[in-house]
């Protein structure tokens, strides 16, 4: 039987630290991972915890993340409580996996600290790994600091467990931003916490000889497209869920989550649409922009996958101008985030004018200042009620300005 | 080959994660079961077993990929139980010859034949030590 | 109003595990706080900083830059690294660590940059030295720091601090309590 972890009520943890306690607390039975700056600091301190006696699962160090997410898989379809984290390039060798484990319907939770793809190499945060995974079939929740990637990930394992889901999930936290920020973290204790997961619910396990199942069919023609539309249905259906589980989480600790968030939206005419840290730095800014007389707000999916689609379109339905931040290279497109909230914002018919901002690539420091000069870029099209900025700016970039589709080209 | 029409099911009625059951609520092989899924039909050629040269080395049923040798449990001579092989499974068996490849005797005890060629004919004519070429 | 702390140092020489023991220090006095540090594909010996944001409301940037009120310099070379005095304000207090007097310190050449800065000094890595055992200047400018700056009683401090080292043999944690009761008393 593990040992019980002695914690204070407040806790200086960085989000490492924090999601760590959080697969602690939910007694993991098998870990599988391959370690990764800016993650590394989860599975080290998940092993020490296992080793001091504090986990009764199992910690498999594998040889790649590829055999990571592939024994979480194996696990998983033998019918464990399963989990990992990853980075980067992890998370692009893990990709091909990330398919099977969704398709195959395990409930496996992945704590992800986000960071930048190589080439050039780089170990900072931003969100190429997540936005790799977009389509994979997972579940992907965003959190904004120590505090959200702790409860994030205990909200993961309910979720990702839902009889109604049965869906891989990811927690997202910015790399070093969040990773290797110590915050003050106001954690469960270890009964508590593990109560609000449960015990874990079998279903069709490979280990159970007396039903023995077949995990890994080939699906052609006939039968492969029935597969995807069902997986598909679950995680469309399970906005539902996600929202229950945030409810129970509220009614345990007071802390209440949302499918989107958001900050000073009720009378916005302008809005920054951002996931992540710089949710939270955007805030300040919005506080400075209204200072100045201009109506700001900000918006965070707390969901990137399911995509919230009618609730950012709700929210952002009477704001005039929007700023979609992407933290990650475009390659080819205004961003992932701003194609979304355009959809979302046609798809109910409304006409706000949104604007993409590429921001924080590689790491690069973003501050309260250089959201406050995208609200006032915002303005400017509020102003004039249509689009006078260009449709795609890089914040920060070093050299001529560089911008796509300027007003009038 | 095509699946069946009325396995063809929809989108909401099938297990999630495309898991195939081995058995149904009353224990019975399930249609998924590959005890319940035939390929005789798949095969051009098949393999006929020579009981009288096989010495129980147990390749063929290491190699076959659709586990279709048929074993029956005998006593040795020190009365240590052993696998004998018996048969070959021709609901199961698709054809491929890798038995006949894995089968080490200097008269091989596998060999394939047409699909219609009558067994007793063939076991009467099987090769002897001096017809084998190379 | 928000008190921002730099920490200059080389990796491995505790800048991190200061700045999140302040950090937890001063969340033990009701205060929120942010620790973090600035990372590169450095290894143990590279110059590097560690930083501290405290504050009465939570703290919602999480940029890296800020304007620093105090800047501890914990290993003595990167005391003539003119950087130290990037983004600092008139009022900044500089606690560096030299085995040199603050008059020696100013008189040479090479320490222009910290003329009519707020200076403090102390040698952390000899009191380290001669309590811990091992040159581990960070647990001492610490307590320099809260000596300076008075940001919580010297008793409250190392009360936190004896509980934050409970982990370590008592060894150590008897070196560092040592170490940073002198250092309280030297710097100047």
């Amino acid at each position: 039987m593990a040992e019980k972890y002695e914690l204070k009520t407040k806790e200086v943890w960085d989000g490492n630290t924090a999601a760590a306690h959080a697969l602690r607390q939910a007694q993991v039975d098998v870990v599988a991972a391959y370690p990764i700056t800016p993650s590394t600091p989860i599975v080290q301190n998940y092993a020490q915890f296992l080793a001091d006696g504090y986990v009764d699962g199992e910690f498999v160090m594998v040889e790649s993340e590829h055999s990571a997410m592939s024994a979480c898989v194996g696990a998983s379809a033998a019918g464990g409580r399963v989990a990992t984290a990853t980075s980067s390039q992890g998370y692009a060798l893990m990709v091909e996996v990330l398919y099977q484990a969704s398709g195959m319907r395990c409930p496996i939770v992945m704590t992800v600290v986000n960071r930048a793809l190589a080439s050039p190499l780089n170990i900072h945060g931003d969100h190429g790994d997540l936005y790799l995974g977009r389509d994979a079939g997972w579940i992907h929740l965003i959190a904004n600091n120590p505090q959200e990637a702790y409860d994030m990930t205990l909200c993961a394992f309910k979720i990702a467990e839902d009889e109604d889901v049965r869906l891989p999930v990811s927690t997202n936290q910015d790399g070093f931003l969040v990773s290797h920020t110590a915050q003050i973290v106001e954690p469960l204790d270890d009964d508590t916490a593990y109560k609000f997961i449960g015990d874990y619910k079998q279903r069709n396990p490979m280990l159970d000889f007396n039903n023995p199942v077949t995990y890994g069919a080939q699906t052609e023609e006939e039968w492969h497209f029935e597969h995807k539309a069902r997986q598909h249905k679950a995680l469309m259906d399970s906005p539902a869920v996600i929202e229950r589980v945030f409810k129970e989480f509220k009614d345990l600790t007071g802390r209440e989550y949302k499918l989107v968030e958001s900050y000073n939206m009720d009378d916005a005419e302008v809005a920054v649409v951002a996931m992540g840290s710089n949710y939270e730095t955007a805030k300040i800014a919005a506080d400075k922009a209204r200072e100045m007389g201009i109506k700001a707000g900000v918006v965070c999916p707390r969901s990137f996958r399911p995509f919230p689609l009618k609730e950012v379109a709700e929210i952002l339905k009477n704001v005039k101008a929007i700023g979609a931040m992407d933290r990650s290279a475009p390659m080819g497109t205004i961003g992932a985030l701003h194609n979304e909230i355009t959809g979302a914002l046609n798809a109910f018919g409304y006409n706000s004018i949104v604007t993409g901002y590429i921001y924080g690539l590689g790491g690069r420091d973003t501050t309260v200042e250089d959201n406050l000069e995208v609200f006032k870029d915002l303005a400017l099209n509020a102003e004039a009620g249509k689009r006078v900025t260009p449709l795609q700016k890089f914040i920060k970039l070093r050299g001529p300005e560089l911008s796509f589709f300027k007003v009038g080209e | 080959m095509a699946t069946p029409t009325e396995r063809l099911e929809n989108w909401d009625e099938f297990e999630i994660g495309a898991v195939l059951k081995s058995f149904d609520e009353n224990g019975n092989y399930s249609r998924d079961h590959s005890k319940t899924y035939k390929v005789a039909d798949w095969r051009v050629n098949k393999p006929i077993f020579n009981r009288s040269t096989c010495i129980d080395c147990d390749n063929c049923w290491l190699a076959c990929p659709d586990t279709c040798f048929i074993v029956e449990a005998v006593e040795n001579k020190k009365g240590k139980k052993q696998a004998k092989i018996v048969g070959i499974d021709y609901d199961h068996c698709k054809g491929c010859g890798v038995c006949v490849e894995v089968c080490p005797t200097p008269i091989k005890s596998l060999l394939m034949f047409p699909e219609f060629t009558d067994e007793k004919e063939a076991l009467a004519n099987w090769p002897k030590k001096e017809d084998k070429k190379d | 109003m928000q008190l921002n702390v730099r920490w200059h140092s080389r990796a491995g020489q505790g800048a991190v595990t200061g700045a999140k023991a302040l950090a937890e220090v001063m969340s033990q006095q009701g205060k929120y706080v942010q620790a973090y540090s600035v990372y590169g594909a450095e290894k143990r010996g590279a110059p590097m900083t560690a930083y501290d944001k405290i504050d009465d409301e939570p703290i919602f940037d999480h940029s890296k830059w800020f304007t620093a009120d105090y800047v501890l310099v914990i290993d003595p070379s990167l005391v003539f690294n003119p950087e130290i005095v990037d983004g600092t304000h008139e009022d900044t207090k500089f606690i560096v660590t030299t085995h040199l007097s603050k008059d020696d310190l100013l008189a040479m050449p090479q320490a222009a940059h910290l003329k009519d800065k707020k200076l403090y000094v102390l040698d952390a890595i000899k009191i380290s030295q001669e309590t811990i055992g091992r040159a581990i200047p960070n647990t001492p400018t610490l307590a320099a720091f809260v000596k300076i700056s008075e940001v919580v009683s010297s008793d409250s401090f190392l009360k936190s601090m004896e509980a934050i080292l409970s982990k370590f043999p008592q060894k150590i944690i008897d070196g560092n309590m040592a170490a940073m009761k002198r250092a309280m008393e030297e710097v100047n």
